[in-house]
């Protein structure tokens, strides 16, 4: 169920909730998915807490690293729920973000496997680009392509 | 790019107001002469016509003067601009979560296959 301003995605992961947290709190994990290549990912906060701070920065070959992503987490519950949001940034800072959004993450055990759903709020679509430092939209479509290549090894 | 992104912040902000949207909900029926557009809102033709000037700019309706009428229609294309952002941001998330899987997939995979 998609709404004008809510996005929800779910996704049976053939892995249990552990291995799901463990590609989620590592930051060595998390920089291979979080962003599709060739573009790098560098986590620089990844506080897991309620108030922690969330980090990431974007790079294009071997240009300077770019603002992706500055928030703040809201809830975490190791192996089952991950709430962050970008209005607030550490230590519940109130910010002005390039595009608001709260991401809401829940892993659940099912079928000895993982259901991953990502509900991702949206203030409304018009505020959605303050900021075009960021060559956001460009290349995001393309990852599932590569993807494959890394799923049949 | 940025151009897009400049195209997209007029086209939001066209809609951002009740009274457009109100407008743009009304031409998707068809077309309709300025008058008869103006008639539900209370307010001012004056401020009535800022609106649409808005819209106008946005791309998202056009207007012709036919002798002394001015009729107002839907640009369908740039609506449907305006609706692909949110795909878009589906298409992020989406492809960020099939990564996610697949690495999630092949690390266990290892796990069990040392």
């Amino acid at each position: 169920m998609t709404t004008d301003t809510e996005l929800t995605i779910s996704r049976l992961i053939a892995a249990p909730p552990s291995a799901v947290w463990e590609a989620w709190s590592i930051p060595a994990n998390l920089e291979k998915w979080w962003i599709p290549a060739p573009i790098a990912c560098r986590v620089d906060t990844l506080d897991l807490r309620p108030g922690g701070g969330f980090v990431t920065r974007m790079r294009e070959g071997d240009g300077d690293w770019q603002p992706h992503i500055d928030g703040c987490f809201l809830e975490a519950v190791p192996e089952q729920r991950l709430v962050f949001t970008t209005v607030l940034t550490e230590g519940w800072q109130p910010a002005d973000p390039w595009l608001a959004v709260t991401a809401i993450l829940t892993f659940e055990a099912r079928d000895g496997g993982t259901l991953y759903s990502a509900r991702v709020l949206h203030k409304n679509p018009e505020d959605s680009a303050k900021h075009d430092e960021m060559g956001f939209q460009e290349g995001w479509g393309t990852a599932i392509g590569q993807l494959a290549a890394l799923i049949e090894r | 790019m940025v151009n897009q992104q400049a195209a997209l912040n007029t086209l939001f902000h066209a809609l951002a107001d009740p009274t457009r949207r109100a407008v743009i909900s009304r031409l998707l029926k068809g077309a309709a002469p300025v008058t008869r557009l103006a008639a539900p809102f209370d307010m001012g033709l004056p401020a009535f016509l800022k609106h649409l000037a808005v819209l106008e700019t946005s791309g998202l309706i056009r207007s012709e003067k036919q002798g002394r009428v001015r009729t107002c229609h839907i640009d369908a294309d740039r609506l449907a601009a305006a609706e692909g952002w949110l795909g878009e941001q589906r298409a992020i998330w989406q492809s960020r979560t099939d990564r996610l899987a697949a690495f999630v997939e092949s690390q266990t995979a290892e796990e069990k296959n040392p």
